[in-house]
């Protein structure tokens, strides 16, 4: 489905205010003092789908968007203390309440699949972690024997 | 009548966030670990009983499916303002973290033959093996596959899995692996950096009560560990452990892989 740059604005500017009245009744900071950073993530993420759109490198925008926010916030980019002071007042955790309101609302007609997945989802979940700590434990071993420091 | 859901969906949407954010983080301790109860857990779950209410149709969960993949990049964004004030740090943190980095992989060779070949998974796997399905890896998917696709059930069910039991687990399997005596405790306080806070601190916790003499290294091992994961891990997912799921989930249903459609690059 492709969205007009007109419909695909407004979405970001409108999911934009669930976030900042989420970052206020969760985290008290007032919509005045975190317009500043949300507006700043509002124009990296606008530039990061531009780049997206024509770059000749076809990259999902994820990384585009991520790319421009830490070239960003880079210390001794012109302007990175600001974005980061700013960005600061803009929690993580409110930028994901969001989110999960639209997937909530979305996942309704996944239900069943959901109830019918649950508990292998949760047994591969678990596996997961260990095969991450594991894997990486190992590794660390390995490297850390080669290196000669254990 | 796309406008009239669409204004019904964001309606709900941010009497969600409200309601959510006004209960707040909620935290209690179980066992070696600590059980988190956060805001956006609690969206999901009223989202999920919003079709019980009658609040929502087909329609409205259609509407709000493209809106996911919106908001997405606002933590995508804000992800990236925080890795590149550490960006020097990671410059020094020299080759051997760096390429301790590429454990983080072994996982997909573990649970995914698993949860294919034993458990007779779908696509779903594909989502939850790839990584320990943080805020970054829901980012990831969504922009890949959409959240409403199979991955993306994938990797949202997981992230529930780790946001409740994720420290506790890991606080039980660290204890465990450290009685078995072959990982060295610095090998084990680096594997402690998977890039999320609160499971960190649970896996750290018990290297450090074995140790206790030598806590000052664990906890610069741990911490580097995590700066640096925290750092490539939404590059790594993208361009390397995504792409080996893929590859290895298609050997392992072999031609059965062909006849699923996955839905790549909904939001381009």
């Amino acid at each position: 489905m492709k969205i007009s740059f007109s419909t695909a604005l407004r979405i970001f500017v409108i999911s934009g205010f669930l976030a900042l009245i989420g970052n206020y009744v969760g985290f008290k900071v007032s919509p005045l003092e975190a317009l500043p950073g949300m507006l700043i993530l509002l124009v990296l993420i606008i530039a990061g789908e531009v780049l997206t759109r024509v770059s000749p490198l076809k990259l999902p925008s994820i990384a585009y968007v991520s790319l421009l926010a830490i070239i960003a916030s880079v210390p001794g980019v012109p302007g990175a203390e600001a974005v980061i002071r700013y960005a600061d007042k803009v929690q993580f955790l409110a930028l994901c309440t969001p989110i999960l309101a639209y997937a909530g609302i979305s996942i309704g007609k996944d239900l069943n699949s959901f109830k019918e997945q649950g508990l292998k989802m949760v047994v591969v979940t678990l596996l997961t972690f260990i095969g991450t700590f594991v894997g990486s434990a190992a590794i660390a071993q390995l490297i850390l024997k080669l290196t000669g420091v254990i | 009548m796309r406008g009239k859901s669409e204004l019904k969906v964001h309606l709900l949407a941010l009497a969600m966030v409200i309601i959510s954010e006004y209960i707040g983080i909620k935290s209690f301790k179980v066992g070696p670990g600590t059980v988190m109860l956060l805001p956006m857990l609690y969206a999901l779950v009223i989202g999920m009983f919003l079709p019980a209410l009658r609040l929502v149709d087909r329609t409205d969960m259609e509407t709000a499916s493209p809106f996911i993949g919106f908001s997405v990049m606002y933590l995508t964004a804000k992800m990236g303002t925080t890795i590149g004030p550490s960006l020097p740090k990671i410059l020094s943190a020299g080759p051997a973290l760096i390429l301790q980095e590429f454990g983080n992989l072994g996982t997909i060779f573990f649970s995914l033959p698993i949860a294919v070949l034993v458990f007779k998974m779908g696509r779903e796997a594909v989502g939850i093996c790839f990584s320990i399905s943080r805020e970054g890896s829901l980012a990831i998917v969504s922009d890949l596959y959409g959240l409403d696709s199979p991955e993306g059930r994938g990797v949202m069910g997981a992230y529930i899995v780790g946001t409740l039991f994720g420290a506790i687990f890991n606080g039980l399997m660290v204890g465990f692996l450290i009685s078995l005596g072959i990982f060295h405790p610095f090998a084990l306080a680096m594997a402690c950096g998977t890039g999320s806070a609160s499971m960190m601190a649970a896996s750290l916790g018990p290297v450090v009560a074995a140790y206790p003499t030598i806590q000052t290294e664990l906890s610069a091992f741990a911490a580097t560990s995590q700066l640096l994961t925290s750092v490539d891990g939404l590059y790594m997912s993208l361009f390397i452990a995504v792409p080996i799921t893929e590859w290895l989930y298609r050997k392992l249903k072999g031609k059965e892989a062909e006849r699923e459609t996955p839905k790549e690059g909904v939001n381009q």
